[in-house]
C-alpha cells in the first residue's frame, strides 16, 4: 500500500481529485433541479407578480400606514409603483372648489407620512390629494383612470355599526372598484 | 430539494398523435454525452495526429467556441422547447428558407452520425475477429471490399433502427446504461492515469519541441469541434423530455462542463504518458493505446477499450436516429418538408417514417463508403464538420433575432455578458460566438477539400427538394408562411407542462397589449 502511495505523481494526484469532485459536483447538482409547479400554484403567482401599479388610500392612522408599509412589501419583488391617495370629502352644502387649509394641511401630512414608507422600500411613487363629495367614489375613479391592478385598504372595524364590519368609503370601493382589493383589518385592540 | 419529475399527461381522445415525453434527466443528458463521448473517442488520435504536442490546446481551442455554442444552445432550448434544435430557432428567429438550410445542415451531420459510427462500432467490434477484420473481396471494378464488416454495419443500423421505432423511453434506456457505464469507465482510465503514468515534464517537453505548424493547428482545432456535436441532440430531444425549459438549461451546462473535463484531460493525460506519435498512429482505438500503457488496468485495457468503444460509438450513432428523425419530424411540422415525415406511430408515438428514412440513408452511406474504401470516410468526416459549423453560425444569428423579434418568451437561462437597448438584451456573447463559427467554418472549408464540395452539394440539394414541395404545395417559395408563433409559444409551454413560464408569458404579453392599445389611444 506504501509502494503504491509512493508511485502517485503528487501534480497528477491534484489533478485526478479535481477531476473527480467536479465530476461529481456537475452530475449532483444536474440532478436535483427545481420542484414542480403546478398550474393552479403558478397561475396564483404570477397573478401577483403581475400586480405592477397598487393604490393605497391613506387617512393618517395607523391602520392605514400600515395598509402602505402592505403594498410596498407586495410590491417590491416586481418594483411595483405606490400610488398614495388622501381624499378631502366636502360636504354637499358647500362648493367643492371652497378653500379648506385645515384639511388640507392634514391630507398632504398624511401623504407624506406614508411617502417616507415607500421611500425605506426604493419604490417609485405618486401622491394624489383630491376633493370629491365621497371619498370612496373618488378611489374608485383613481383606480378606473390609472389602470391600478390592485387597492389596499387598510380598515378599522367601526364600532358604531353593528351589523356591517366596513365603513361607508370602504363598502362604496368594494362596490364600484374596477381592480383587485385587498382589506387589512387589525383586530381589537391592535389599532392604537 | 427533489429531483422529483412529473408524470406525462396523457394525451386527450381524439388529439393528434404526439411525441411522448418520456425523456428523465439522466436520459437527456446521455443523449448528449452519448454523441460527444463517442467523437472524444474518435476525435483524439485524429486531433494528436494534426496538433502534436499542441493538442490540449488544440482541444482548448475548439472549447472555447464549443461553451459559446453551449450557452447560445441552453438558452434557445430551455426558451423553445420543442424537437428541432438549430433548425426550428433558425426558422423562428430568420425565416423558412435559413430554417431549411440549418435543418439540411444538421441532417447531413444526423445521417452521417448514423453511418460512420455504425461503421466505426462494427469495426471495434471485429477487434475480437482478426479474420473478419482482415477479410477483402473484389467486386469488378471495385477493390478490398470487407463485405462482413459492411454487413455487420448495416445490421447495426436496423437494430438501432427498430430500436428508435419501438420508443424513445427503450432508445434512451439502452444511451443512459451505456452512457453511465462508459463515463466510469473513462473516469477510471483518467484517475488511474494522473495518479500513477502521467509525467508533467513530458507534457512540457513535447509542447515545446512538438509544435504543429499553423495551417495543421487550425485543421487540428476543426476537427475536434466535431467533438461538441452533441448539444444540438439535447435540444433534438427537448419534445419528448419531462419538463424540458427546467431540465435542458441543467443537462446542457452539466453536458458542457463533462465534456471538457474529458475533452481536456484527455490529450493532458496522454501527452504525460506517452509520445504524441503512438497515439496518432492508432486513430480507431487511441484510449485504447493511452489505457494500455497505464499500471494496474493496462492488461485488461486493450479488450476493456474495445468493448467501450463499441457500444459508445454504437450509441452515438443511435444519437443520430434520433436526432435524424427528429429533426425532420420538426421540419415537417414547419412545412419545410413534406408532412409524410411528420407522422407518428400511433402505438409507439415515435416519428416511424423519418426513422426509417433516415435509417436507409445511412445505410446508403455505408454501402457508398465501403465501395469507394477510405476516402469516402473522409468525405464524411469532412463534412461532419462543416453541417455541425454552419448550423452553429445560422443557431447565432437566430439568437441575437430572437432577443430582438421576442423579448417575451421567458428565458429561463440567458447567456451572460448583454447590453440592455431600449428593453432588450444584446448578447455580447451570442455576437463573439457568430464571429468565432463563422471562422470556424472559414477553416473547415479552408482545410477540408473534399468538405468544402460534398457539403454545400447536400445543402443545395436540400434546397432544391424545399423549393420544389413549396412550389407543388402552392407555398411561398422564398418568404415565410404565415405563422402564429405566440399561440404556438403558449401551445408549446402547456404541453410541456412548465406552467410557470406560461403565466410569465401570458403576463408579459398582456404588459405588452396594454402599452400597444395606451400608445394607440394617445
Amino acid at each position: 500500500m506504501i509502494d503504491l502511495i509512493d508511485q502517485i505523481n503528487p501534480l497528477g494526484g491534484v489533478i485526478a481529485l479535481f477531476f473527480v469532485v467536479s465530476l461529481i459536483s456537475i452530475l449532483w447538482w444536474m440532478l436535483h433541479p427545481p420542484d414542480y409547479i403546478p398550474a393552479a400554484a403558478a397561475k396564483a403567482r404570477h397573478s401577483v407578480f403581475a400586480v405592477k401599479k397598487i393604490l393605497v388610500p391613506t387617512v393618517g392612522l395607523p391602520y392605514a400606514e400600515r395598509g402602505v408599509e402592505l403594498a410596498c412589501r407586495l410590491g417590491s419583488e416586481q418594483g411595483a409603483e405606490i400610488l398614495l391617495t388622501y381624499v378631502v370629502e366636502v360636504p354637499r352644502t358647500m362648493p367643492l372648489g371652497i378653500p379648506l387649509p385645515d384639511a388640507e394641511q392634514e391630507g398632504n401630512e398624511a401623504l407624506e407620512r406614508a411617502c417616507s414608507i415607500v421611500k425605506l422600500h426604493g419604490l417609485p411613487f405618486q401622491k394624489i390629494l383630491q376633493r370629491a363629495r365621497l371619498a370612496g367614489e373618488e378611489i374608485a375613479r383613481i383606480a378606473r383612470d390609472r389602470d391600478v391592478d390592485m387597492i389596499i385598504l387598510g380598515i378599522r372595524s367601526e364600532p358604531g355599526l353593528r351589523d356591517a364590519i366596513l365603513g361607508r368609503t370602504s363598502d362604496i370601493i368594494l362596490r364600484h372598484s374596477p381592480c383587485e382589493v385587498l382589506i387589512d383589518k387589525l383586530p381589537k385592540g391592535a389599532q392604537e | 430539494m427533489t429531483s422529483e419529475v412529473r408524470a406525462p399527461s396523457a394525451a386527450l381522445p381524439g388529439a393528434p398523435v404526439e411525441l411522448r415525453r418520456d425523456v428523465s434527466i439522466w436520459g437527456s443528458f446521455t443523449w448528449g454525452y452519448a454523441d460527444v463521448g463517442a467523437d472524444v473517442y474518435v476525435a483524439l488520435g485524429l486531433v494528436m495526429g494534426a496538433a502534436h504536442g499542441a493538442t490540449p490546446l488544440a482541444f482548448a481551442a475548439a472549447g472555447f467556441v464549443y461553451i459559446l455554442i453551449g450557452f447560445a444552445y441552453t438558452e434557445l432550448a430551455s426558451a423553445y422547447p420543442v424537437a428541432g434544435g438549430g433548425q426550428y430557432y433558425t426558422t423562428r428567429g430568420l425565416g423558412d428558407i435559413w430554417g431549411l438550410i440549418a435543418g439540411a445542415a444538421l441532417l447531413l451531420d444526423y445521417t452521417i452520425c448514423i453511418s460512420l459510427f455504425a461503421t466505426a462500432s462494427a469495426g471495434y467490434i471485429n477487434f475480437f475477429f482478426p479474420a473478419i477484420r482482415e477479410f477483402a473481396i473484389d467486386i469488378g471494378p471495385f477493390q478490398g471490399i470487407n463485405l462482413i464488416w459492411a454487413a455487420e454495419s448495416l445490421f447495426l443500423i436496423v437494430l438501432l433502427m427498430i430500436l428508435n421505432i419501438r420508443g424513445i423511453r427503450e432508445s434512451s434506456l439502452f444511451n443512459s446504461l451505456i452512457g453511465g457505464l462508459d463515463m466510469v469507465l473513462e473516469t477510471i482510465i483518467i484517475v488511474f492515469g494522473f495518479l500513477f503514468a502521467w509525467k508533467p515534464e513530458m507534457v512540457v517537453f513535447q509542447f515545446k519541441t512538438e509544435f504543429p505548424s499553423t495551417e495543421q493547428f487550425f485543421y487540428a482545432v476543426s476537427v475536434a469541434i466535431i467533438s461538441y456535436v452533441g448539444l444540438e441532440s439535447v435540444s433534438q430531444a427537448a419534445q419528448e423530455t419531462r419538463r424540458p425549459a427546467t431540465i435542458i438549461p441543467r443537462t446542457s451546462v452539466s453536458l458542457i462542463c463533462v465534456v471538457l473535463l474529458f475533452a481536456m484531460a484527455f490529450p493532458i493525460l496522454a501527452l504525460g504518458v506517452l509520445p504524441w506519435q503512438a497515439l496518432a498512429e492508432r486513430e480507431s482505438d487511441p484510449v485504447a493505446v493511452l489505457a494500455s500503457a497505464i499500471p494496474y488496468i493496462g492488461f485488461l485495457a486493450g479488450h476493456a477499450a474495445a468493448v467501450l468503444g463499441a457500444t459508445i460509438v454504437l450509441i452515438s450513432a443511435n444519437t443520430g436516429v434520433m436526432g435524424a428523425s427528429r429533426l425532420s419530424y420538426s421540419m415537417s411540422e414547419s412545412h419545410l418538408l413534406s408532412p409524410w415525415f411528420s407522422a407518428v406511430h400511433p402505438k409507439f408515438r415515435t416519428p416511424v417514417r423519418a426513422v426509417v428514412f433516415f435509417s436507409v440513408v445511412a445505410a446508403a452511406q455505408v454501402i457508398f463508403s465501403f465501395l469507394t474504401g477510405p476516402h469516402a470516410m473522409d468525405t464524411m468526416v469532412n463534412m461532419y464538420a462543416f453541417g455541425a459549423t454552419l448550423a452553429y453560425f445560422l443557431s447565432f444569428i437566430a439568437l441575437i433575432a430572437l432577443r430582438i423579434k421576442d423579448p417575451y418568451t421567458p428565458r429561463p437561462y440567458r447567456m451572460p455578458f448583454n447590453i440592455q437597448f431600449k428593453g432588450i438584451y444584446i448578447p455580447i456573447l451570442g455576437i463573439v460566438g457568430a464571429f468565432a463559427t463563422l471562422a470556424m467554418m472559414g477553416v473547415v472549408l479552408w482545410t477540408h477539400a473534399l468538405g468544402r464540395v460534398a457539403g454545400p452539394g447536400w445543402v443545395l440539394l436540400w434546397l432544391a427538394v424545399y423549393l420544389w414541395y413549396r412550389w407543388k404545395n402552392r407555398h411561398p417559395l422564398f418568404s415565410n408562411l404565415p405563422r402564429d408563433w405566440e399561440k404556438e409559444q403558449i401551445a408549446i409551454l402547456t404541453s410541456a407542462e412548465e406552467f410557470d413560464l406560461l403565466e410569465q408569458y401570458k403576463h408579459a404579453l398582456a404588459e405588452r397589449n396594454k402599452k400597444e392599445a395606451k400608445h394607440a389611444s394617445q
